[in-house]
């Protein structure tokens, strides 16, 4: 029985399968970090309150941030095999090649959208959890009487370089071409395929693409828009 | 109404597996457009013989769509430009005189080449033998209400029973995967009853040898129910997914 459950862990639907549920813990990771983040709007003390509640979860918290760090390698290991498996499966390339399906720029670009989205991460993470939060960066000029405005500061002077704002909006259309195929590609590798329901899980898993993509823009445009955060 | 048309084909000539291949340019002159795309190559082949070449391989066998036998990627297309067709089935009035047509084998490294056009699909008929059958013993045909059947279930059996196996779904799949092919196969026998005894063991069999052919993985492009000269769906390959799910968890 071991063996034959070694098997179906090797076998390649069950690891898409994995990238599929890993993919959707995920998105669920962001649609939380999407709302939380929507507390910017609301002004330095919600925010700053939201950030300290997180923090005071304590254990808890490190038990969701190695379960999200966990589904994040998984996801990114085993799409990366996969991808390799396939660029080999392929064999001889054709002389002319022609889609008949719908073309499809974002499945195709999958792994390089992936791999930007963990660039970014990385990156955004060094940005806003591991920098220090009581410093000169989180200062916003002339407002606060100069003290530390904490995270909140550290956001708001961060988005208000073009270049930071730039990228990151950059970061966030990517995500979105990502999501747009990932979210409802997945469904169909855990099993779901329904006469009705799946036309509408498409438009619905593509919609939240969208949704999640401008959702997380709003915010450096809305800082770049404001510029002066009301306390 | 018939009429002439002249090509040019580019055709991709490759004398063994070991050796490497190329496109050769060859004049199909005075084309009959009610000609199948496969009669076509068999008066390119004529001329080719007359001038002492070595004609073009391609397989085929029944030139009706039902074998499975045929397939060629035409101007990028498996099976050419027509939805729902074989290139067998593949009249010459689709194309407009003096066209340019590339034509190439299927291309995947389960399907190793064996000469020109013609590839080896011996992986499919491995991936059937490792449980793409029922276990019965054989007698007299029992009456055909004996064993209630669901017609939606039913109709969804014989949906995915219209695969013939000509390997196209590989062939147009960017992975090479031969989710469809294998899918459609579960899929039949999955949703019958005669399928039942066998049927966790059947989906582990056979995507285990799906997946030691060197066949890709599935990415959700769906080129292959796009390609598939019998419009077999996706919904098998979920289908699939769902059993071998199935299986894993009842082991
Ligand atoms: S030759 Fe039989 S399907 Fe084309």
């Amino acid at each position: 029985m071991a063996s034959s459950n070694r098997t179906l862990l090797q076998s390649s639907i069950v690891r898409k399968q994995i990238v599929a549920v890993t993919g959707l813990a995920m998105v669920g990771f962001l649609i939380a970090h999407l709302s939380g983040n929507f507390l910017i709007f609301a002004g330095p003390e919600a925010f700053n309150g939201y950030s300290k509640k997180l923090h005071d979860l304590g254990p808890i918290l490190w038990v969701l941030r190695i379960g999200l760090i966990a589904a994040l390698l998984g996801h990114v290991v085993l799409a990366i095999k996969l991808t390799g498996e396939n660029h080999a499966a392929r064999g001889g390339r054709y002389a002319v090649s022609n889609s008949r399906g719908d073309g499809g720029f974002c499945k195709k670009t999958m792994i390089y959208t992936g791999i930007l989205i963990l660039v970014f991460v990385a990156l955004h993470l060094y940005d806003f959890t591991y920098r220090d939060k009581t410093g000169d960066p989180t200062i916003v000029e002339g407002v606060n009487g100069g003290l530390s405005l904490g995270l909140f500061g550290l956001v708001w002077n961060s988005f208000l370089q073009p270049w930071h704002s730039g990228l990151y909006i950059l970061a966030m259309i990517i995500l979105g071409f990502h999501l747009s195929h990932g979210i409802q590609s997945l469904f169909q590798s855990i099993g779901f395929f329904h006469d009705r329901y799946t036309p509408m899980v498409k438009k619905i898993g593509f919609a939240l693409a969208i949704l999640l993509a401008v959702g997380f823009i709003s915010i450096p445009i809305y800082v770049n828009v404001v510029r002066t955060p009301h306390l | 109404m018939s009429k002439k048309i002249n090509l040019t084909l580019k055709v991709w000539r490759q004398p063994d597996n070991r050796t490497s291949g190329r496109f050769e340019v060859y004049p199909a002159q005075d084309i009959d457009t009610d000609m199948s795309f496969l009669e076509m190559l068999d008066v390119v082949n004529d001329e080719l013989e007359k001038e002492g070449k070595d004609p073009i391989a391609f397989d085929h066998d029944c030139r009706e769509g039902i074998c499975g036998m045929c397939g060629c990627v035409i101007n990028g297309q498996a099976h050419g430009p027509d939805a729902a067709t074989t290139v067998c089935q593949l009249h010459m009035r689709r194309f407009q005189d003096g066209m340019t047509l590339v034509i190439e084998p299927w291309r995947a490294k389960a399907f190793p080449i064996i000469k020109d056009l013609a590839v080896d699909r011996s992986a499919f008929d491995r991936v059937i033998s490792a449980g793409g059958y029922i276990s019965v013993r054989t007698g007299a045909a029992p009456d055909a209400h004996a064993v209630p059947v669901p017609k939606d279930s039913a109709d969804q059996a014989m949906d995915a029973a219209a695969c013939i196996g000509c390997g196209a779904c590989v062939a147009a799949c960017p992975n090479a995967s031969a989710m469809l092919f294998v899918s459609a196969k579960v899929s039949q026998l999955a949703l019958l009853p005669q399928g039942q005894p066998e049927r966790d063991q059947r989906v582990v069999s056979m995507v285990s040898q799906m997946d030691s052919e060197g066949f890709g993985n599935c990415s959700n492009h769906y080129e292959c129910e796009a390609s598939c000269p019998k419009e077999i769906s996706i919904k098998n390959i979920a289908r699939m997914n769902r059993e071998l799910t199935r299986a894993g968890v009842r082991s």
